[in-house]
């Protein structure tokens, strides 16, 4: 792991930090891995009608290596639980994932031997959006939560 | 002459990469891991290499698309300064198409650009 | 629905009969499982009765039932194109030696459909050339709906399998195919390349996973892969009373809802032997067309972006979006909506629904006439989509295939014209058949079964009648609120039906629906008490995704997603 050579000038990351957090929030590349209904949902929001776009973050790339929003809008089984982890393994640094969906956050009703009870338990999450399905308005709550909390990250710092 | 263009262009085609590279090796996160580094398999375990023998198709195309890919260069000068060359300039062009349309009905009759 | 001649049948089963199980206008028999192979292989190749489909293959565990042979059960559901006849028979097994013959080569459809009841219940099918697990991981230890397997036992997997197995039995019979001839000098041939088009994919449309063999560009194998949303809808179902599966049966299609609700409850209330009033039937019917049209614009939006064309897919889901609206207000919820009940409708309609339903269609008829202008003659999109994975009608229907898919290859098989339930028998529309079964025709026959829609839905809100929406008979639904707080009578019919309960009398049955995809059927056996005993889903996806390797291989990889898409799986209804 190898810190920034400037992240512990004062300057530059109180004027550049806040610059670069500007740019990645207001550009996400959302990935989204979705596996079931909450993926129509999601394709509402990408439609004309609430329009993702006007935050940026238009550009869906279902490619780990160019995205760095992974939005999770569905049911994960522990069937699709290695290739979650891995995709989330390729995904590059800096990387933020939404739980879409009451199924991604916590199994949703499906409590049964199947069902993965939440994908925290093998990735981190950011935000949790709920809903089954959440309306387009409340991923894009969602959305705005994510790019509040980039804005806090300071990245630049972290190791 | 008008070579100061580019005397602009080239030393900005060095240092907008550079420096765009640069940039990137001073604030980008780097932490590489084995998952990381392996191909994109769409999260799936990785079966065969990604360097078979190729069917030998997928090469007689490239290499047609280059040859007639460079006689299109050549047509563009031409055709620029084709009223200053006048018709010996069109001549000359007519010939070199010429010779490099025999050479495509010869690719044509021996049946490379059909695809199976 | 008409049945067959219950005495050629029973001549055919000879001295392997072992009960008669008819009920509920259904006709079934119980034969031994030393001879049923025989008797399926009977009554398909029989002149008169033609028992040319394999609609379902399925199991259960009676293990709580009183009435029983054995322990398990393996039921085939069987039905006769040509004649419009069902028959079920059901083939008890032994829990101690659960084994029986596989019927794979009779129907192709029943190759999954037994690697199903084996990874589910243990079930060994002899001759099955490859038995393994299809839903669960690959690591799955047990057998998940049997009765004593504890619903809420989560296993993890850490793995995912590389399916290199089913590669080699796949080149070993096209070895054997080509009968070992000899091939060309070793040095000069193209190796092939092995791609992943896996569960996490654009083209994918949902959690697919495919293992192709490429040879250039041209697919020499495809091993599908499913399984990778298999959310428990069976076991699940078992949990709660009748009613509380109807938000499951939502999320099965989870692109049209509702009809995955109308479907449920009216097998349901078959099994109940429960009328529901013409006013819930008509409105059922208005739901279940509406969510024709929203499931056909999705599945072309899609279909038609992975060819390459973006702008129909704004102009399709806009007509879903307003189509949404009226749902919205309708049952307070877009996409998922569970909306109809045991026994009618969470509530009636609101007024101005008619004049919603009329505005919403009058705007986004032009955008779907839109869309269609752009790609019907468009040189691009027939070069992409004309003769690509042109499928024949036999096959399909050996594959068990149902809907606008099996339409496309020319077979005009719509169970709303040939049954006739829910008035669709009054209703003046025309089903569209194709001629080729390739993507193009099924393309089209999904857009004009749009239009065929809108055309019931004006008809069926021009009929609608008046009067209650839910049964009248006694403590069968809810009774209103108003009353519940008053009288104590219905705060104790209230209170009955939802901690214990509709109470459905004991017995099984199935039942079908013309949902957008195709058959839509739910085989379901209740124990008497208000929880299902079994709830099976017939998923039409299952039996189309089935055919998708013997489609795809000899294609190109380009033509994948043209193909993919334009068969409708849904991985919901798939995976259940």
């Amino acid at each position: 792991m190898r810190r920034s050579p400037i992240a512990h000038e004062p300057f530059i990351t109180t004027r550049l930090g806040p610059a670069i957090d500007w740019a990645r929030k207001n550009s996400l590349f959302p990935l989204p891995f979705g596996t079931a209904c909450c993926a129509i949902e999601f394709m509402g929001v990408v439609s004309s009608q609430f329009d993702v776009s006007r935050f940026g973050a238009e550009v869906v790339r279902f490619s780990p290596r160019q995205a760095d929003l992974m939005i999770v809008a569905g049911t994960v089984v522990y069937k699709m639980a290695p290739i979650l982890r891995t995709i989330y393994a390729q995904m590059a640094e800096p990387r933020w994932v939404i739980s879409m969906g009451v199924c991604a956050s916590s199994g949703g009703f499906y409590d049964d031997y199947c069902t993965l009870q939440g994908i925290d338990q093998i990735v981190p999450v950011d935000v949790y959006v709920p809903g089954c399905p959440p309306s387009p308005e409340l991923l894009l709550d969602g959305l705005l939560k994510l790019q509040k909390k980039i804005d806090e990250q300071r990245l630049l710092e972290k190791p | 002459m008008g070579f100061a263009p580019l005397a602009i262009l080239i030393p900005l085609a060095i240092l907008v990469p550079l420096a765009m590279l640069g940039v990137q090796r001073l604030l980008a996160p780097r932490r590489p891991d084995a998952t990381k580094a392996a191909p994109y398999e769409c999260g799936a375990p990785i079966l065969g290499t990604a360097h078979p023998r190729m069917p030998i198709k997928f090469y007689v195309v490239a290499v047609l698309f280059l040859l007639f890919d460079v006689e299109v260069v050549f047509l563009f000068p031409w055709s620029v300064l084709a009223r200053d060359l006048g018709w010996m300039g069109l001549a000359q062009m007519l010939l070199f198409l010429g010779v490099l349309e025999v050479g495509l009905l010869y690719v044509w009759r021996k049946r490379a650009l059909e695809w199976e | 629905m008409p049945n067959p001649n219950p005495d050629r049948v029973r001549g055919h089963l000879g001295e392997d009969f072992l009960a008669d199980c008819s009920s509920h206008g259904d006709l079934v028999y119980a034969v031994h499982r030393r001879g049923h192979r025989r008797v399926l292989r009977a009554l398909r190749d029989d002149p008169e009765l033609r028992f040319d489909m394999l609609m379902d293959l399925t199991a259960a565990d009676r293990m709580h039932l009183p009435q029983r042979f054995e322990r398990f059960e393996v039921v085939y559901e069987l039905y006769s194109l040509w004649n419009g006849w069902r028959l079920r028979l059901k083939v008890p097994v032994p829990a101690d030696d659960p084994h029986l013959d596989s019927i794979h080569d009779v129907w192709k459809a029943a190759n999954w459909a037994e690697r199903e009841a084996f990874d589910m219940f243990g079930i060994r099918f002899d001759g099955h050339p490859n038995l393994k697990r299809i839903l669960c991981h690959h690591e799955f230890v047990g057998h998940p709906l049997r009765k004593d397997y504890d619903r809420r036992r989560g296993q993890w997997c850490a793995t995912t399998e590389t399916l290199e197995d089913e590669l080699q039995l796949r080149r070993a019979a096209e070895h054997r195919a080509h009968n070992g001839q000899a091939e060309p000098a070793e040095a000069l041939t193209s190796e092939r390349m092995l791609v992943n088009i896996g569960p996490s994919h654009p083209v994918s449309h949902g959690t697919l996973r495919v293992l192709v063999e490429l040879e250039g560009e041209t697919i020499k194998h495809a091993i599908p892969e499913i399984g990778y949303l298999h959310r428990g809808f069976e076991k699940s179902a078992e949990k709660g009373v009748w009613n509380n599966v109807i938000p499951y049966a939502d999320r099965l299609n989870y692109v049209s809802a509702l009809s995955n609700n109308v479907a449920y409850v009216k097998a349901v209330e078959k099994l109940a032997g429960v009328e529901v009033p013409d006013r819930c039937k008509f409105i059922r019917v208005i739901l279940n067309e509406l969510s024709r049209i929203m499931d056909h614009c999705v599945c072309n939006a899609a279909n038609i972006v992975d060819v390459g064309a973006l702008t129909n897919f704004w102009y399709l889901f806009s007509v879903r979006e307003n189509i949404y609206k009226v749902l919205e207000k309708l049952t307070g919820a877009r996409l998922t909506n569970s909306y109809t009940r045991v026994g009618g409708l969470a509530r009636d309609l609101y007024p101005g629904f008619a004049d919603d339903v009329r505005a919403v269609l009058k705007e986004s008829l032009p955008y779907v006439h839109d869309v269609l202008t752009l790609v019907k003659n468009n040189r691009i999109f027939q070069e992409r989509t004309v003769g690509v994975s042109a499928f024949s009608a036999t096959e399909a229907l050996s594959y068990g295939w149902t809907g606008p898919c099996l339409r496309a290859c020319g077979v005009p098989l719509d169970a709303r014209k040939r049954d006739g339930y829910y008035f669709y028998d009054q209703f003046n529309f025309d089903v569209p058949v194709g001629e080729k079964g390739d993507a193009y025709d099924r393309i089209l026959v999904r857009f004009e079964e749009i239009f065929q829609s809108v055309r019931i839905i004006e008809q069926a809100l021009d009929k609608l009648p008046g009067g209650p929406v839910d049964t009248d008979r006694n403590r069968f639904v809810l009774p209103p609120k108003q009353e519940v707080y008053r009288d104590i009578e219905p705060l104790m019919n209230h209170f009955m039906l939802v901690m214990f309960g509709t109470p459905v009398p004991p017995g099984e049955t199935y039942d079908s629906f013309e949902v957008p995809n195709g058959e839509l059927g739910f085989y379901i056996i209740s124990d008497g008490s208000g929880k299902p005993y079994r709830v099976r889903v017939r998923p039409p996806c299952f039996y189309l995704y089935q055919a998708y390797p013997e489609i795809i291989e000899g294609s190109m990889v380009a033509d994948m997603a043209a193909v993919l898409g334009s068969l409708n799986v849904v991985a919901g209804e798939l995976d259940r």
